[in-house]
């Protein structure tokens, strides 16, 4: 997604030409970025640090957060079966949703760069317009059609057609998260791999061609080597937003595929432990950050091996 | 463009695109058969033809007003991301700032951060203010989610602007202020108009901000629906999540118009 927008190159030429007096132009762009830069200061990077000491605080019986600092919260949360065990769901269920996602939106992203526009069209307008539905409305749909029982639209279909004879029990579980969050999550696979494919110099494939290499070795040692960069940020950005999710797993997981998220919602409203709340959100945000970091490294990487 | 598919890729590739399509479209498609079932329980197969839901839900009150809450919040979002977010995407493509690549990170980092941690960040924030003011809350948290959406549209369509126009016009003697409205802006303003657009549906249907800040009298829209989904038995579920599926629809189709959907999105 951000490096989709990076043109450094473009960057230099505009930021050179409009430099008539340097330094009233650095005194704009700052002037400019200000207001926006305070109100993620004020709103986000205060209140999450906020959050994330309270996760090393203590809190007490009147509700009010202080001393002792201490450790306790997350040694409680690792050596807990409970809680270690949805943090074990929730990185299997953003494993196998990026994994997945990456499958299933490969072929997209292919006919998305190489087809008929018309095609190309339809594609990306089916893609990307369910983006635009709310995830509660989609989740939704998909207990309409995973519903446990003869109701089930899937279990409806198998019944009458004589594929199974006893309902399947799919909602309620980890598969139902999976398929839940690959709905709403696949665009952030497909538009990566898209913008990566379209920058592959088409000469380079056709010139592989003119020379006798099969259409299947063009792709295994052209189009794929070339694409892993839009797969590595579809992959990023599918699994940190599957961890962070909660109306799906709460909606088509229920009590058997609860995920960190729907564990931060039941510490701080039901239980209003908000310390062991933070303790959880900060686990959630170290997952995220690593994730992130990690996968900016290799790409940083590969863009230096290459120049 | 590049080569077109051919011969076993395209065999291969055109089938499983299209079975994800129809993975895409099935829990939509679903919905909308629902919506007009005669039968009072979301069960399948659906039973008869009717409208009587839709009549039920246009005359519930709590729809109603979630409806125009949600609306209100999300045209409020979108101006205050648009106020934060165009001077923002300004300095980055049309400024000598320093440091810009971290700038551009810090800008867009509410995109990768958890927005269900924000949501909790937020509320024990607002809490410590005693700001119970539930639309106020709700709208800052909503510019908080948005904002990143119009820097990365805004920047986007203006990396694709022509610079040399503008410059043209400023060795003309045009002001900063000039070339903007009358140079920069008329090119961007397609792909802006698609951006915000996308910004007022990520605000309209926002859950994880919501729950944390949203109160028993302000309650928006993708609220309304969890709890008749997941507490009240309400026979007019489908109806109402297919009022959404429509009006997201309505508003692809204006992105689409406007700018192409991938501009709009700046991916």
């Amino acid at each position: 997604m951000t490096a989709t927008i990076a043109q450094p190159q473009v960057f230099r030429v505009s930021a050179a030409r409009l430099m008539r007096k340097p330094s009233s132009a650095v005194l704009m762009g700052v002037g400019l970025a200000l207001p926006a830069l305070c109100f993620l200061a004020l709103f986000l990077m205060i209140p999450a640090v906020r959050l994330i000491a309270a996760g090393f605080l203590t809190q007490d019986s009147r509700g009010a957060l202080g001393g002792p600092v201490t450790l306790s919260h997350f040694t409680h949360f690792f050596a807990t079966a409970l809680y270690s065990h949805v943090l074990v769901v929730t990185l299997r269920i953003s494993l196998w949703t990026a994994a997945l996602a990456a499958v299933l939106g490969y072929p997209v992203a292919m006919v998305m760069t190489r087809s008929h526009p018309a095609i190309t069209r339809i594609v990306t307008f089916i893609t990307i317009a369910p983006l635009i539905v709310s995830v509660v409305v989609r989740s939704y749909g998909w207990q309409l059609i995973l519903g446990n029982g003869p109701a089930g639209l899937l279990n409806y279909v198998l019944l009458s057609t004589g594929v199974i004879q006893t309902p399947l029990r799919l909602l309620y579980s980890e598969t139902a998260v999976v398929i839940g969050s690959l709905h709403v999550f696949l665009p952030m696979m497909v538009l990566p791999l898209a913008s990566a494919l379209g920058r592959i110099e088409p000469h380079l494939e056709e010139a592989a061609r003119t020379l006798g290499m099969p259409a299947w070795r063009v792709f295994h040692r052209i189009t794929l080597p070339l694409s892993l960069p839009g797969l590595a940020v579809g992959f990023t950005l599918v699994f940190s937003l599957t961890a962070g999710s909660f109306v799906t797993p709460a909606m088509l997981g229920g009590t058997n595929a609860q995920m960190l998220g729907n564990l931060i919602d039941q510490q701080i409203t039901a239980v209003y432990d908000w310390p062991f709340g933070a303790t959880i959100a900060t686990v959630l945000v170290a997952i995220v950050v690593s994730v992130n970091l990690f996968s900016m490294r290799v790409l940083d990487g590969k863009r230096r091996a290459s120049a | 463009m590049s080569a077109r598919l051919t011969g076993g890729m395209a065999w291969l590739f055109y089938p499983l695109t299209a079975a994800t399509m129809l993975f895409v479209l099935a829990p939509l498609a679903v919905i909308v058969a629902m919506s007009v079932s005669a039968n009072a329980f979301a069960a399948f197969p659906p039973r008869g033809f009717t409208l009587a839901w839709y009549g039920r839900v246009l005359a519930d009150p709590d729809f109603l007003s979630s409806l125009s809450f949600s609306a209100m919040l999300a045209a409020a979002a979108t101006a205050g991301a648009l106020l934060f977010g165009l001077p923002a995407a300004f300095a980055l493509t049309r400024c000598a700032v320093p440091g810009r690549e971290a700038l551009r990170v810090i800008l867009l980092s509410p995109l990768i951060f958890p927005v269900l941690v924000v949501g909790v960040a937020l509320l024990r924030l607002f809490s410590d203010w005693n700001s119970n003011s539930a639309p106020f809350n709700l709208l800052i948290g909503h510019i908080l989610v948005t904002t990143p959406y119009v820097v990365r549209t805004v920047t986007a369509s203006l990396l694709l602007a022509d610079l040399s126009l503008e410059e043209a016009a400023r060795t003309l003697g045009a002001g900063w202020f000039r070339v903007f409205r009358r140079v920069t802006l008329p090119q961007i303003a397609p792909g802006v108009a698609a951006g915000t657009l996308f910004a007022f549906m990520v605000s309209f249907d926002n859950y994880p901000i919501s729950m944390w800040l949203a109160d028993a009298q302000y309650v928006p829209m993708p609220m309304l629906i969890y709890r008749q989904v997941a507490s009240i038995f309400t026979p007019a579920v489908p109806a109402t999540s297919t009022l959404m599926i429509l009006f997201a629809f309505v508003v692809v189709v204006l992105m689409e118009r406007l700018a192409g959907l991938r501009r709009a999105m700046a991916m």
